[in-house]
């Protein structure tokens, strides 16, 4: 075959076209173009947050859609195409640096996202998102629009949810630190309680809770546990000083339920992707340690005899059998050890022992 | 009037070259303090212009639709003229494609800092802009086919039909893309991502692939002194990479919420593109037998070389990457990135560099300033290309199995760090291999040894006839023969 000038221009533009035909004018015509279940138009606030999401690129980092092989929040929901009826463009994204957001509207409340965009590391200590302080207030409240009707009318339905509970929880931190804290826990079921952290409150879990802790908790509760983190100011209610809990006393399961499922209607958001069983305990013995009395309350204090628990330390709780016995089996429970406080622990003794008044404003 | 559109000859590519040299220095440095932003989130913070989703369009607009066609558009307009045995039809117009390519670069920077985007990715720029991109196009390709319409030269080789190839199918491609005849430039739903990723996949398949594949057909076989392989080869090759690659858009879409049957058309082909790849490579690498030595003598041929190695190695990979299996893993992390970079700038940005390098002198009628300023780039370029591509490689291993094992993206960001870091730190090396190369180029025009400038007319400065079509008869002397064997 020789090319001629009409082969490369005529010839090559027809075998275009043909192809265009194919790939780019059939999935047109062929599209049934329905919306889904989900999908519903957007607001004029939504749709103004919507520019300013394409404006400052969010896209190149967050996708929005899940796959098949996502973990993660609201995973089990595959996109279908009918979602994204009413968008244009479309935000599909390439890149998953940041979180997928497809499901994002509803999972925090208004002022978590305000603090998170004016610098992300207030609430995410670990994010390497960049600040976006420099956004008009208007244009920060139509862009938590937009990202709180991801999901639309799925969002709409967790936004109801949010707010329903934002009430409740107003109210009851206006009512003051002990009623605070007696409705916190009156929401955790009864079950969990008087249930009591399996873990030893050791060394080794401190240091993972300590490390839990920094990368997830400090941004709102603040490095000495008063609630006053950097996010703090945004957050109202405002986050939890953990001292508030001294009165009224805590036990390691409600830790545990709060922290694994959040607690809605305020900004502190569910852990139950992001950390796993263990991990929730030790964070939970770390503030027990660290910002409360040290000492659960409301549980019957018995460890559970389980196959990780190691010979018991002596020097931590003198009532125990003498070391060698405990390479027996335990034919009872045993008090389990004490919390250590951390005035008396291994590690922690460049800590000054903080004792914020108790009940004092978070 | 003369200095501002020059009739001289070789003027448009000389000058197309100095904007490739200037806007790589820009384009590498976005890449670099969005490199940096990954690295320290608030180093930058709140600077409007540099926020990472702004940076990051600037960085691939500039490398997409700036220095790397730039510099391969200035070696088309001078190598196309030269194998078809005339000039180039307009200095003049070539001249004022170069300034409009310039002011279509700087107010594509400007918009885009300022947030003027359309948000499609790679199809950022704004509707004026679309329309700019548009013209830029038709001037270049009225001056190429006005150019092989006065040609003396019969035949037209190869590299004539990926020049003229690449503007006309962008042209076209482009229009689709970015949707020029809405006002948003996008279409409603998920049918924008297919018309999307058919542009996006396209913005490499026909337009870097053939701009640098014609430059890599004439500068090879020169410093070789071998002709192509085989004209069958260089067929195959031209209409398979137009049949093949225009389908391959759904591969970026495959966990997307789209149609299967364009997935599939999308991976089908995708592997179907091995057949253009290697018929390329074949038809340049076959004549090298034995003349490797004169490849590395010619530092332009040094970096075209390499160019067309990363291209062998971008398109094993991409075939692959297109799998559902691969993509389970490595879909949505840096591993795309890494395959970005070693397209763009290990197939198209070194062939780009080689081009400047080797057509410069030929246009100047001056010798490269400094070897050794090319040499040190060029290493400076390998270790570049090859430590983003396995430091992103191995940060995109990293997330993909971590997500497949049930962590979430959050926890997983300080384990990244390194290798962000790393790629900071090769993008610091990058950028200083872009100053190297802007020093060389100017100094060159300004300051370089002269030597004869034009080569007599007819001299098409390759064998036009491939290798194993040069009858028996003229002996082995007919391989360095550069003109067309009767």
């Amino acid at each position: 075959m020789k090319m001629t000038p009409s082969a490369l221009v005529g010839g090559t533009l027809a075998v275009l076209f043909a192809i265009i035909g194919v790939v780019v004018i059939l999935p047109v015509v062929s599209d049934p173009d329905l919306p889904s279940a989900q999908a519903r138009p957007r607001t004029t606030q939504e749709l103004e947050g919507r520019a300013i999401y394409i404006r400052e690129g969010c896209q190149y980092c967050h996708s929005q859609y899940v796959r098949r092989v996502d973990w993660g929040p609201t995973a089990e929901r595959l996109a279908q195409a009918g979602d994204y009826h009413y968008d244009e463009p479309q935000l599909f994204g390439s890149e998953r640096t940041g979180p997928d957001l497809s499901q994002a509207g509803g999972q925090h409340p208004d002022d978590w996202h305000v603090a998170h965009f004016v610098n992300p590391r207030f609430t995410r200590p670990e994010s390497i998102m960049p600040p976006f302080d420099f956004l008009t207030d208007r244009e920060l409240a139509n862009l938590v629009r937009y990202v709180q009707s991801l999901g639309l009318r799925d969002a709409d339905a967790r936004m109801a949810r949010q707010a329903e509970w934002h009430a409740q929880a107003l109210a009851a931190y206006r009512a003051g630190p002990d009623a605070n804290v007696a409705w916190l826990h009156k929401n955790v079921p009864a079950g969990w309680v008087t249930v009591p952290n399996p873990y030893p409150a050791d060394e080794s879990s401190l240091a993972r809770g300590a490390h839990v802790y920094q990368t997830f908790c400090l941004g709102c509760h603040g490095p000495v546990g008063d609630g006053q983190g950097p996010a703090a100011p945004n957050l109202d209610p405002p986050p939890l000083n953990f001292t508030t809990l001294r009165r009224a006393g805590v036990s390691g399961g409600v830790l545990y339920y709060q922290i694994m499922n959040g607690i809605t209607g305020t900004s502190m958001p569910y852990f139950k992707h992001e950390l796993e069983s263990e991990k929730i305990w030790d964070v939970g013995n770390y503030l027990l340690v660290y910002f409360l009395s040290g000492r659960e309350s409301g549980t019957d204090g018995q460890a559970i005899d389980a196959a990780f628990e190691g010979p018991p330390v002596p020097t931590w709780n003198p009532r125990e059998p003498a070391p060698g016995s405990a390479l027996l089996p335990s034919t009872s429970h045993q008090p389990r050890p004490e919390p250590a406080r951390p005035e008396q622990s291994r590690g922690v003794e460049g800590l000054p022992a903080t004792s914020p008044p108790p009940g004092g404003a978070p | 009037m003369n200095w501002l559109l020059p009739s001289e000859s070789g003027s448009t590519s000389r000058r197309y070259f100095v904007t490739a040299a200037v806007w790589m220095v820009v384009a590498v440095t976005a890449g670099l303090l969005a490199a940096i932003e990954m690295v320290a989130p608030d180093a930058l913070g709140n600077i409007k212009p540099l926020v990472f989703g702004r940076l990051r369009p600037i960085h691939t607009n500039l490398m997409l639709l700036g220095w790397v066609p730039a510099a391969l558009t200035g070696g088309v307009l001078y190598i196309v003229p030269r194998v078809l045995g005339t000039k180039l039809w307009s200095e003049r117009l070539g001249n004022f494609s170069v300034w409009a390519f310039n002011a279509l670069l700087l107010l594509g920077v400007v918009t885009l800092g300022h947030g003027m985007t359309q948000g499609r990715e790679y199809a950022e720029l704004i509707r004026p802009l679309d329309f700019v991109v548009l013209l830029w196009l038709s001037l270049v390709g009225t001056n190429l086919l006005m150019t092989v319409r006065r040609r003396t030269e019969k035949l037209l080789f190869v590299s004539v039909w990926y020049a003229c190839g690449a503007v006309l199918w962008t042209f076209v491609v482009y229009s689709f893309g970015n949707v020029v005849w809405d006002a948003q430039g996008a279409l409603r739903g998920p049918t924008d991502a297919l018309w999307l990723w058919f542009y996006g996949h396209n913005t490499v398949g026909l337009w870097l692939t053939p701009l640098a594949i014609a430059c890599a057909y004439w500068i090879i076989p020169r410093v070789t002194g071998a002709p192509l392989w085989s004209h069958t080869l260089s067929l195959v090759g031209f209409w398979a990479l137009l049949a093949i690659y225009t389908h391959t858009g759904g591969h970026h879409l495959i966990q997307a919420p789209v149609p299967l049957w364009i997935k599939v058309l999308g991976v089908v082909d995708s592997i179907c593109m091995l057949i253009p790849v290697f018929t390329f490579l074949a038809n340049v690498w076959l004549p090298l037998r034995e003349r490797w030595g004169r490849i590395h003598a010619d530092i332009g041929g040094k970096f075209v070389f390499a160019g067309t190695v990363f291209y062998a190695l971008t398109c094993i990979q991409g075939p692959l990457q297109s799998l559902p299996s691969i993509q389970r893993v490595t879909h949505f992390t840096q591993w795309v990135v890494a395959h970005a970079h070693l397209a763009v700038f290990g197939f198209a940005g070194m062939i780009a560099m080689g081009t400047i390098y080797h057509v410069l002198p030929l246009v100047t009628g001056r010798r490269i300033y400094s070897r050794r300023i090319a040499d040190l780039q060029y290493w400076v370029m390998i270790v570049g290309v090859i430590g983003f591509f396995l430091v992103l490689t191995a940060a995109g291993l990293l997330q993909g199995h971590a997500w497949l094992n049930g962590e979430m993206v959050y926890r997983l960001l300080p384990e990244l760090n390194i290798y962000l870091v790393l790629r900071g730190a090769i993008g610091v090396a990058v950028v200083l291999g872009a100053c190297l190369q802007l020093v060389n180029v100017i100094m060159t025009i300004r300051k370089g040894e002269p030597i004869a400038a034009e080569p007599p007319l007819g001299d098409l400065g390759v064998p036009l006839r491939p290798l194993r079509e040069i009858p028996e008869r003229d002996g082995a002397a007919a391989h360095l023969d550069p003109r067309p064997s009767p």
